[in-house]
């Protein structure tokens, strides 16, 4: 890949020299099935780089950066498979609040935000989940919100911004965590973090917290999925790069028949194929990033895009690096495992490859012939 | 004819001279030809190319060329793309030109450049034997020296535009003993010899656009070897890089779509979420190819040069139009093995011609195998 032309080389440097000096596969194997599944020092240290407040304007505390600084911290940070929640609470959950139109919340909640003292989670899918971020059945009347959320992702949050349908549309809110009438189950996700599922009794609400309504709430909570979106695939272009490398040098050192079995057509073809899909992530990345800062008006159909080459491109990566492995792929003690499941959970968040394809032909018609 | 320096001017402005010029001269019924033309077909196109100068994009100014960069020069083939303009039997522009300008003496550039540019010496290309293909170092037509000339005995075979051409560069092997590659001569034959006999080849589509060339002692002048004895080998392969990236190009596979969707939409497929899965995928795939190209296309217009990463291109591009003929035969149904023009609403597409015209792109200019094989070992660094 020709790297001369990235302008984030300072940043992608950050990122090595934090993954060999703040996280390693072990802290990450630790941290698997444990509450809240990360360290609140690891995130404090991510805050001190700068990296929560990538996106957020400086006004607010934030570097004031755009998709294409976060894309290449983000791609960087999931080669290290940590579990902090950085594009979930970085992107998703401070761009629906940044893209909101309260402007006393964002300067009591950003900097906070930006400098990794408040952990916030966007609450915005339902029981079935789905990528229609208008597709909410919670309520807001009366001052109380009334539903449930699922698939909230960092569970132990500090506090949720919560979609809602308000009699003015739809309506996001900011709710503490503690909140009464506010709880929180767990659900196990794949690679050993956990989302939430979020159940909420006439939890009470002022206008203060009403962190965005009417049409400002749909296209803040749209444009902040369709980031996160992006952003999502940045990480699996990470995850995916880091698995290849993996069983490549694995394909050079494993000797079966007197030869490496990186000697092996039939699997030097196969790579190669696993290669392709990498390098197609990376071009529908790169072009999507490229577009979108000269003109946001696409960020839908980009999003589509990335996500569907970049889930479709990790899952296969991951499941084929088990195959090039053997049994020993199939080992919990072999970190390629960990790769996968960091793959599978990238891949379903935010929309899976064929949930993507289905948008992208809903949003883009084909052209008929002229 | 006044020599323009076509570097200073900016990328758009190019494009739209280069674009209204096909726009203005290139002839209407001759766009998007459905197989490739035989120079009968496409002379008089050529013949306004070399009035205009512009015969030869790529070549250096001083032999007649317009002298572009590797980036302008990417513009020109796409606008070419964009309208349609069918390729001329042009292996003496795009292959042989570069070469000789490249190795060939002062002499010989005098002799062979000018009237190919002219379009008097139309050229093809013989390397391909009946059993050195992708193995093509293993090549057995020989060439003996025999005092002022070499005498030339065995067979090339899929040569294309064979009997439309002239001339013939070939390369051929002068030393028996060395290894397979030190053996082997670059040289140029004129296809009115004696000794030469050329059988077409009825190809897929029903044409004959390749062919068969036999040399029974045919002899050539031993000064029309370019570079030196037996080096032949390093000189062809030092100019495979830019073919790679404008066989890469996604401008079939878009014009395809398009034809694609007629058909869809005609036959209510997308009431077929099956159907339309696929579909979207391939979509996708077009655009992403797109996307790569892209990304190696600005390499190149920023005046870089291109890794042998470059070859992911080639088989993403032909692969994904493979697919999409392959996705529009199914979409046609029963007509999907009906020749010829057929109706879907207002449209009328020819299904065939596509899916033929996608088969060979994967088995030459090394083919995906091949290319599978060289990013194994020089990209992904895997051992043999
Ligand atoms: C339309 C067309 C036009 C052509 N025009 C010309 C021309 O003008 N001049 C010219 O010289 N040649 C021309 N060629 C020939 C072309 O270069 C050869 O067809 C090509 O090099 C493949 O050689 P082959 O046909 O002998 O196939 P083979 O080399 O016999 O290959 C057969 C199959 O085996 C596979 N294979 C071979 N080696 C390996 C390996 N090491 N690993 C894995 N798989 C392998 C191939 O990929 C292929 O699928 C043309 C071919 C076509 C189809």
């Amino acid at each position: 890949m020709s790297q001369q032309e990235d302008p984030n080389r300072m940043l992608r440097d950050a990122v090595t020299a934090f993954a060999a000096r703040d996280t390693s596969i072990t802290r990450v194997r630790q941290l698997r099935d444990t509450a809240p599944g990360f360290d609140k020092a690891v995130w404090k240290t991510i805050a001190e780089l700068g990296w929560t407040g990538i996106m957020i304007p400086e006004e607010y505390g934030g570097m004031g950066l755009g998709l294409g600084e976060m894309a290449a911290v983000l791609e960087e940070f999931a080669k290290t498979l940590s579990p902090e929640p950085l594009n979930p609470s970085s992107v998703l959950a401070a761009g629906a609040l940044l893209h909101g139109n309260n402007e006393a919340l964002k300067k009591k909640l950003l900097p906070g935000i930006a400098s990794g003292e408040i952990l916030p989670a966007l609450a915005w899918q339902e029981t079935e989940g789905g990528i229609d971020p208008l597709a909410i059945a919670t309520r807001a009347e009366g001052g109380a919100l009334n539903g449930g959320k699922r698939f909230v992702f960092p569970a132990d949050a500090d506090g949720y911004l919560v979609s809602a349908r308000s009699g003015n549309g739809p309506a996001v809110y900011w709710v503490d965590k503690g909140s009464a009438g506010l709880t929180v189950e767990y659900e196990p996700r794949a690679d050993g973090t956990r989302c939430g599922r979020i159940s909420l009794k006439n939890v009470k609400v002022i206008d203060a917290q009403l962190a965005a309504s009417g049409k400002t709430a749909g296209a803040a909570l749209q444009r902040a999925v369709d980031e996160a979106t992006i952003m999502a695939g940045a990480e699996l272009l990470g995850v995916m790069s880091r698995a290849l490398e993996i069983t490549l040098e694995y394909m050079r050192i494993r000797v079966q028949f007197g030869k490496p079995i990186g000697s092996f057509q039939a699997l030097q073809h196969r790579a190669v194929d696993l290669f392709i899909q990498k390098e197609l992530s990376f071009s529908v990345l790169r072009d999507a990033l490229l577009q979108t800062a000269a003109d946001a008006s696409g960020l839908g159909l980009w999003a589509s895009r990335v996500k569907s080459r970049c889930s479709e491109a990790g899952m296969r990566i991951g499941r084929e690096s088990i195959q090039i492995h053997g049994g020993i792929g199939f080992a919990d003690e072999c970190d390629i495992g960990l790769y996968l499941k960091r793959a599978m959970v990238l891949s379903a968040w935010l929309g899976n490859g064929a949930v993507h394809r289905r948008r992208y032909a809903a949003l883009a018609p084909a052209e008929a012939a002229a | 004819m006044q020599a323009q320096d076509w570097d200073k001017m900016d990328d758009e402005a190019f494009r739209l001279e280069v674009r209204g010029f096909f726009r203005k001269e290139y002839p209407e019924h001759l766009r998007f030809p459905a197989y490739h033309l035989r120079w009968a077909d496409t002379k008089d196109w050529y013949k306004k190319l070399v009035d205009k100068g512009w015969a030869a994009p790529g070549w250096p100014k001083e032999w007649g060329g317009m002298g572009l960069s590797p980036g302008k020069l990417l513009i020109f083939i796409e606008e070419q793309e964009r309208h349609g303009v069918a390729r001329t039997p042009d292996m003496g522009i795009i292959l042989l030109g570069p070469l000789l300008i490249k190795f060939a003496t002062e002499e010989q550039k005098k002799q062979f450049l000018p009237p190919s540019l002219r379009g008097e010496y139309i050229w093809c290309q013989g390397y391909s034997e009946p059993n050195a293909g992708s193995d093509l170092a293993s090549l057995k037509v020989e060439a003996v020296l025999d005092r002022d000339e070499y005498v030339i005995n065995g067979s090339k075979t899929w040569t294309s535009y064979a009997m439309d051409a002239t001339h013939m560069f070939i390369l051929a092997r002068t030393d028996k003993k060395a290894k397979k590659q030190e053996g082997i001569s670059f040289l140029l034959v004129d296809m009115k010899t004696p000794g030469i006999t050329v059988r077409p080849i009825r190809n897929l589509l029903g044409v004959e656009v390749f062919a068969e060339v036999f040399l029974d002692n045919v002899r050539t002048p031993a000064k029309w070897l370019v570079g030196k004895p037996n080096q032949g080998w390093t000189m062809a392969k030092a100019l495979l890089g830019f073919e790679r990236i404008s066989i890469g190009s996604p401008k079939l596979a878009q014009t395809g779509l398009k034809r694609l969707d007629a058909i869809v939409r005609s036959q209510g497929l997308t009431q077929d979420p099956a159907f339309m899965d696929r579909y979207t995928q391939l979509r996708l795939d077009v655009a992403d190819l797109a996307s790569t190209y892209s990304r190696f296309a600005d390499l190149l217009k920023r005046g870089e040069t291109l890794g042998p990463d470059v070859s992911i291109l080639k088989i993403v591009a032909t692969e994904t139009f493979q697919r999409l003929t392959e996705l529009t035969l199914e979409a046609a149904g029963d007509a999907g093995a009906i020749g010829g023009k057929a109706a879907f609403r207002k449209d009328s597409v020819d299904i065939l011609s596509p899916f033929y015209n996608a088969r060979p792109a994967t088995i030459y200019g090394g083919s995906n195998e091949i290319q599978r094989n060289i990013l194994a070992k020089n990209v992904l660094d895997l051992p043999s």
